[in-house]
């Protein structure tokens, strides 16, 4: 008798967490398509006649988001993912007049070096992410702004010959898709969250938790320079604001997905997709619309801090590294 | 006739689904020392957490000599003439001993808008010399003091004011023999004064010697309240578990040879600050223990053979040669850990009960010899050990953060037989846990020593190391100080004199 209630209990208990759990899994999803249906109503249908275009800025978005995603599950923020554009970006089209795989290896090589320095200040000297972070955007955007000083730093006529949207979809395909198989089913994911959920606990089991971190910032940053090879292609040339805000767009699409602003065990790999979606999808739906730059800015703040409020998981904000 | 000080009535909370006190009434009275015991989860530190002000109150009502209170936070608590000291560091780093003694209690140093910082270090001073604590100075930083002197100032911060009511949750696990001594004088004074202690413990001898009357929770309900000194240790503890508790709580034997076979050599091990030219030999199926005070250095020797020390000179090595110089390697080679600090170093706190299990053995669960991961084999690798532990749990899919301290410990113990290891460093295994789940700890031990694994206990708990161990090293001043092989007529004296 007394057992059968204490198992009932127990089962209701479990329908509720599973409960709980898929609300929050499904609640970004909703949204998503939500807000598609809602802009598609308020521009009469213009997002979907136009959606290569809508879209056409979802593939930097998503790979880049994909790279922070990684630091962001293991506690650590980068804000430098403007600048690592950029720069890559810049790099990119400067080599792409001598040879095409010769300026993505460039890019990526740029973006993993810059990504070397975020890891090397966070983990040898003991300095939080964001502070480094802050620090590689503002000495990169200077160098950005220097390289680009009297004229923006055009690619070769060859590197924009290769933009096209079925080209665009593959290369994020097989990126994410690789990201994905890497994160859920590798112990790369699990170990991830792990830091991000207990850092010290992570190392006592065995992580080697200091080169990971290391090497998660150089990947997040080679990532990031491939990103900057897709943004190369479809703009031709870099000026001084080439990658600009780049970080702050990831935040919030990594927040509109689902991401838990602090890390760990509860991050899933679809906040990538479903945030990036939604995040390009209420930009360019807020444009067509006919909101200017800076009133779009704005809505986008608003949104942000309406969506950390919400979802920030307040027992663990501390532990942002 | 008895004076009531407190009554609790009908006291209620819940955390989310979890019930942790189900209408709970008694009555403390005054100047005594009143126990709390109970089992993990039994809602002890509920109660007074909430007596506190550091949990609000879902229903139900304290009674403080005759008037209904409702503490907001611990200042306020305070002024109510009730203060806690509390199981982990209750003090601030990075203020001075005086500004943690008068924490949230400022205003009586303060005037015109200005503290005056002399006064209140020399009110501070007078305290801690009336305490007998001469050595800590009011104006130097807590955190030049050690564990166990800032133990002592929380003592004085939570007792200067001669409050009504002091909570003591558990905080004598934290201390060595000299800090409880300390605590306990200061007990008997508060009682002597008129005034009541709310003592929380699992230390059961302790209990029986230091209280006048104990309260038994279980599950969050209200069991009964008895005098000291009309009952026996084994009738409170059938009282805490609701049924008898059979069998021996520690290892029966006496007299086994242990075997010559060495599966570990620790050659001149020095941490600087921590441990001093370490040396010893561990055998196969034997279980050797580390004593000494909490400052010992005996907790590093633990991450020491588990190639967690900074800056660790000497050897750690193997039957085989193989050397141990970092945590990777010494997974590798079977030797498992558990730390002290169970919460940041033992399980990933906000993490699954399933990924904590699976987590060092994560290169074993895939599919075949691939890289990737077979999420089958993970959970069923999870469900078998948690099983196997019996942790008590809803599934390996609930977060680890849920649970009590004991389950934890079954948490990061199942995590380590998944893995076979054969070595196995247990840094205060039992601490702050209860005893139903205590003997399950022992019994484990006892069989994985039958199966031919060997086991370092490191404990502050001198009986258990007593009841369990083949060998005792005690450890002083980070030196060697002394071995003590099993008998019967080990006691606790034998090795006190060594430790001090």
């Amino acid at each position: 008798m007394a057992n059968a209630v204490v198992e009932n209990d127990k089962e209701q208990e479990l329908k509720k967490l599973h409960k709980m759990r898929l609300i929050r899994s499904l609640l970004p999803i909703v949204g998503l398509i939500l807000v598609f249906l809602l802009f598609n109503f308020l521009t009469n249908g213009r997002i979907i006649k136009h959606l290569p275009l809508a879209l056409s800025t979802v593939y930097v978005t998503m790979i880049a988001s994909m790279g922070v995603f990684f630091i962001m599950t293991m506690g650590g923020l980068d804000f430098s993912q403007g600048s690592i554009l950029g720069l890559s970006a810049i790099v990119c089209c400067t080599l792409s007049h001598y040879s095409i795989p010769l300026a993505i290896c460039g890019g990526i090589l740029t973006g993993a070096a810059i990504g070397a320095i975020n890891g090397y200040f966070y983990v040898n000297r003991k300095i939080k992410s964001f502070i480094v972070t802050i620090c590689t955007m503002f000495l990169f955007r200077g160098l950005i702004k220097f390289l680009t000083t009297n004229s923006p730093v055009a690619g070769s006529a060859e590197l924009l010959e290769i933009d096209s949207t079925a080209f665009k979809v593959t290369c994020t395909v097989v990126v994410v898709g690789i990201g994905f198989v890497c994160f859920s089913y590798t112990k790369f994911g699990t170990y991830l969250k792990a830091i991000g959920a207990g850092e010290k606990a992570a190392m006592f089991a065995g992580i080697s938790t200091d080169r990971m971190k290391f090497w998660v910032y150089v990947l997040s940053g080679a990532i990031t320079g491939f990103a900057a090879f897709i943004s190369a292609i479809k703009v031709g040339s870099v000026t001084s604001s080439g990658g600009n805000q780049l970080e702050t767009q990831i935040l919030i699409a990594l927040v509109l997905g689902g991401m838990p602003i602090s890390g760990g065990a509860m991050a899933r790999f679809y906040n990538v997709i479903v945030g990036s979606l939604l995040y390009v999808i209420l930009s360019s739906g807020l444009t067509m619309i006919g909101f200017t730059t800076q009133m779009m800015q704005l809505i986008q703040g608003v949104v942000f801090l309406v969506f950390v409020a919400i979802f920030a998981d307040r027992k663990a904000i501390h532990v942002i590294k | 006739m008895d004076e009531v000080r407190l009554q609790v009535s009908h006291m209620i909370k819940n955390f989310g689904i979890t019930k942790a006190l189900k209408d709970v009434s008694f009555n403390i009275n005054k100047g005594e020392v009143h126990a709390l015991i109970g089992e993990n989860g039994s809602g002890k530190s509920t109660l007074t957490n909430m007596l506190c002000g550091i949990y609000p109150i879902d229903s139900g009502t304290f009674t403080l000599d005759g008037v209904e209170i409702h503490p907001k936070n611990q200042v306020d608590a305070n002024n109510h003439g009730v203060s806690i000291i509390v199981q982990e560091l209750g003090t601030l780093s990075g203020l001075t001993v005086a500004e943690n003694i008068f924490l949230g209690h400022e205003e009586r140093f303060i005037t015109a808008g200005f503290r005056n910082t002399n006064a209140m270090n020399a009110e501070a001073n007078r305290l801690l010399k009336e305490y007998g604590f001469d050595r800590i100075k009011a104006s130097s930083l807590v955190d030049d003091y050690n564990f166990e002197d800032r133990k002592l100032i929380e003592i004085v911060k939570a007792t200067y004011f001669k409050p009504k009511i002091v909570v003591i949750d558990e905080t004598t696990t934290a201390l060595s023999q000299e800090g409880r001594e300390e605590l306990y004088k200061h007990m008997d004074r508060i009682r002597a004064e008129g005034n009541t202690v709310i003592f929380i413990s699992h230390d059961l001898p302790e209990v029986l010697a230091k209280s006048d009357t104990i309260t038994v929770l279980r599950d969050g309900e209200y069991i009964t309240t008895v005098k000291s000194a009309d009952i026996t240790e084994d009738d409170l503890k059938k009282l805490m578990v609701g049924r008898e508790v059979t069998g021996n709580y520690y290892r029966a034997d006496y007299g086994e040879e242990v075997s010559q076979e060495v599966v570990l050599k620790v050659k001149n091990v020095t941490v600087p600050g921590k441990i001093e030219d370490v040396s010893f030999e561990l055998h196969k199926g034997e279980i050797l223990g580390f004593g000494g005070l909490s400052e010992s250095g005996m907790h590093e020797v633990g991450k020491a053979i588990f190639g967690a020390s900074y800056g660790r000179q000497g050897q750690v090595e193997l039957a085989d040669g193989t050397q141990i110089n970092d945590i990777q390697t010494a997974i590798r080679h079977s030797i498992a850990y558990t730390s002290k600090d169970r919460d940041n170093e033992s399980v990933v706190i906000n993490q699954s009960i399933g990924d904590n299990i699976a987590l060092p053995s994560l290169s074993h669960l895939t599919y075949g010899k691939s890289m990737f991961l077979d999420w089958s084999k993970v959970r069923t690798f999870a469900d078998k050990f948690a099983k196997e532990m019996s942790v008590k749990m809803v599934n390996t899919e609930q977060f680890v953060s849920e649970l009590s301290g004991g389950n934890k410990q079954k948490v990061v113990l199942a995590r380590w037989i998944g893995r076979g290891s054969d070595i196995v460093v247990l840094d205060s295994p039992t601490r702050g846990i209860d005893i139903k789940v205590k003997q399950d700890i022992y019994q484990l031990m006892d069989r994985m020593r039958k199966e031919g694994k060997s086991i370092i206990m490191i404990s502050e708990e001198l009986m258990e190391l007593i009841g369990m161990c083949d060998r005792i090293i005690i450890l002083k001043d980070g030196k060697l100080n002394g071995e003590i092989s099993r008998s019967q007529e080990v006691n606790e004296n034998s090795l006190i004199s060594m430790m001090v």
